[in-house]
């Protein structure tokens, strides 16, 4: 009993570090946001402080607003069409079983092993041709490459568990496929068209890689705004732990509404 | 079922993933054997002289062994902490939801968020860790700024973004196994660790497999965290191959190269995906 009773402080202690690790360098930029850029410089930090909140002011009054809708813009252009393309798609692919539909099923996904700079040069030659470069719809196609096979991928495995049986009896009483489809299998498929909706929000408002190859300044994302003024050589720690506080929230609210689905999606189906 | 109705809906599917997955592939194969650098006019096909030239210089060798490294560093310690995580949970905690929950936020921080926390944490000036906690502990330097050290934190700042994935899927694969077999032993007298060795490990197998695939992946093509908190210094010390890619195809926008190195790390992915799965198969 007594070596189990060792294993089990062990593995608590383990367990908090851990925790601790995980949760220290957000709570610390938290902590920071509300300081005085003097007061970021102060070693050892302080601990107590009176907060003040001017550098989300400044977040906002700075122009930095405009970066945030960008963020925005683009994932609801990015989510509408997803959703759009790949409720269908995911719906023939379940139902219209064939060996080249399970081939395209693995296929969309394998784009994923690609590196990201691969992927983006096509992309941008395309957006350069259209002089689209430095505006958020190039982006979004960047992004809907991404999304619309994980879409599809997940959306296709949550259909698959649905029973046939439901769709056909309102075939036989004379609904189209298409009937079939928007006032049965979708509403019945609700949770996973939710997960897919905010996976596909936190996949677009977080990446990086994409949006800073595709803007410069006009079409600029969140992210791209925090990873340019993190390399710049004059830092203002408060504001960048603020824009920084800022580029969290959206996602953590949206993944705490569906925190049970999200596991499916964030380890790309692999879990069910 | 009704013909008509199929090709309705396989039709835009289908054209859907052609135009999706094929053109960036097709593109980036084609783009690979020509001479192509943006905003220059065309000079023609190439043949294998990207991949030639790619391969014969010292900074491809340079950044593949520095991605070696990191991704090996990587992939083993979050596997590793992942596991332990993903048992501890399975087996002994009360509240695992919230725990769950705390320990998966890294998970959704954007990366470049996360990349400028740590940066900030380790900073040589500022720093709560790099300025006050790590010099009081006996090692004065700029965390950031030295080659090893450097190459050492991008590697914690990945396992932080990256160690939420293998929990949640080693978490997932560990309730999956059936209990029963595990019950029979516990009655038969099998401690903790012989079960561990002898039952759980080898079911768990499979989920092991496709937890370091996905991990892989995205360790071999990880780019945010280096950017931010590095930019793939100092010197090239932490540039890796996706870094090194961005910077052929994006700095000194050579298209034709990029993609050269682009179609050899797809080559190295599926390779080694390929043989990770027949290993887990025998």
């Amino acid at each position: 009993m007594t070596t189990s009773k060792r294993w089990r402080t062990i593995s608590l202690g383990f367990l908090s570090l851990y925790l601790l690790f995980s949760l220290v360098p957000i709570l610390w930029m938290l902590l920071s946001s509300f300081k005085t850029h003097y007061q970021t410089l102060l070693l050892p930090p302080q601990l107590i402080f009176k907060p003040i909140a001017t550098a989300y002011l400044n977040v906002f009054l700075g122009g930095m607003g405009k970066v945030f809708l960008n963020s925005l813009e683009v994932a609801f252009i990015d989510i509408s069409l997803a959703l759009l393309l790949s409720i269908p798609a995911a719906y023939s692919l379940a139902r219209f079983k064939s060996k080249a539909t399970e081939n395209i099923g693995f296929w969309l996904l394998s784009l994923r092993m690609a590196p990201a700079f691969g992927v983006v040069i096509p992309i941008y030659i395309l957006m350069q041709h259209f002089r689209l470069l430095d505006t958020i719809f190039a982006v979004n196609a960047a992004h809907l490459l991404v999304n619309i096979p994980f879409a599809v991928w997940l959306l296709k495995s949550y259909f698959e568990d649905i029973p046939v049986e439901i769709e056909e009896s309102a075939l036989v009483d004379g609904a189209t496929r298409f009937q079939a489809l928007v006032h049965i299998l979708i509403p019945m498929s609700m949770p996973m068209v939710a997960t897919v909706t905010i996976l596909t929000f936190i996949f677009s408002w977080n990446e990086l890689f994409f949006a800073f190859v595709l803007t410069s300044s006009k079409g600029m994302t969140v992210p791209v705004l925090v990873a340019s003024l993190a390399g710049s050589m004059t830092f203002n720690w408060p504001l960048l732990c603020a824009i920084s506080v800022c580029s969290m929230i959206p996602a953590f609210i949206l993944a705490f509404i569906v925190q049970r689905h999200i596991v499916r999606g964030l380890t790309l189906g692999a879990v069910k | 079922m009704n013909t008509k109705d199929k090709y309705k809906f396989l039709g835009p599917t289908v054209l859907i993933s052609a135009v999706l997955v094929a053109f960036p592939f097709v593109y980036m194969l084609y783009t690979s054997v020509q001479n192509r650098v943006a905003f220059q006019p065309y000079a023609g096909f190439a043949g294998i002289g990207n991949y030639r030239s790619l391969v014969q210089s010292s900074e491809f060798t340079r950044s593949l062994i520095t991605t070696a490294a990191f991704v090996i560093g990587s992939v083993l310690l979050s596997l590793l902490i992942g596991l332990a995580l993903a048992l501890i949970l399975h087996e002994h905690v009360r509240k695992r939801g919230l725990f769950l929950a705390l320990l998966t936020i890294p998970a959704i921080v954007p990366p470049a968020a996360a990349g400028f926390a740590w940066k900030f944490l380790l900073h040589r000036d500022v720093g709560v860790l790099g300025g006050y906690l790590l010099p009081k502990l006996g090692l004065e330097k700029a965390i950031l700024g030295d080659s090893h050290w450097a190459l050492g934190s991008i590697i914690v700042a990945d396992i932080w973004c990256q160690t939420p994935l293998m929990l949640l899927i080693l978490l997932a694969g560990l309730q999956a196994l059936p209990i029963e077999v595990f019950e029979a032993a516990r009655i038969d007298g099998a401690s903790y660790w012989q079960r561990l060795q002898r039952i759980t490990l080898p079911l768990l197998k499979p989920v092991l497999a496709v937890a370091v695939i996905i991990r892989f992946i995205f360790a071999f093509t990880s780019f945010d965290v280096i950017f931010t908190m590095t930019r793939g210094g100092p010197g090239i010390a932490t540039q890796t191959l996706p870094f090194l890619g961005w910077k052929t195809g994006f700095m000194y926008y050579d298209f034709g190269q990029a993609s050269a190195l682009a179609v050899i790390m797809l080559v190295i992915t599926v390779v080694l995906s390929t043989v990770l799965v027949r290993m887990v198969r025998t």
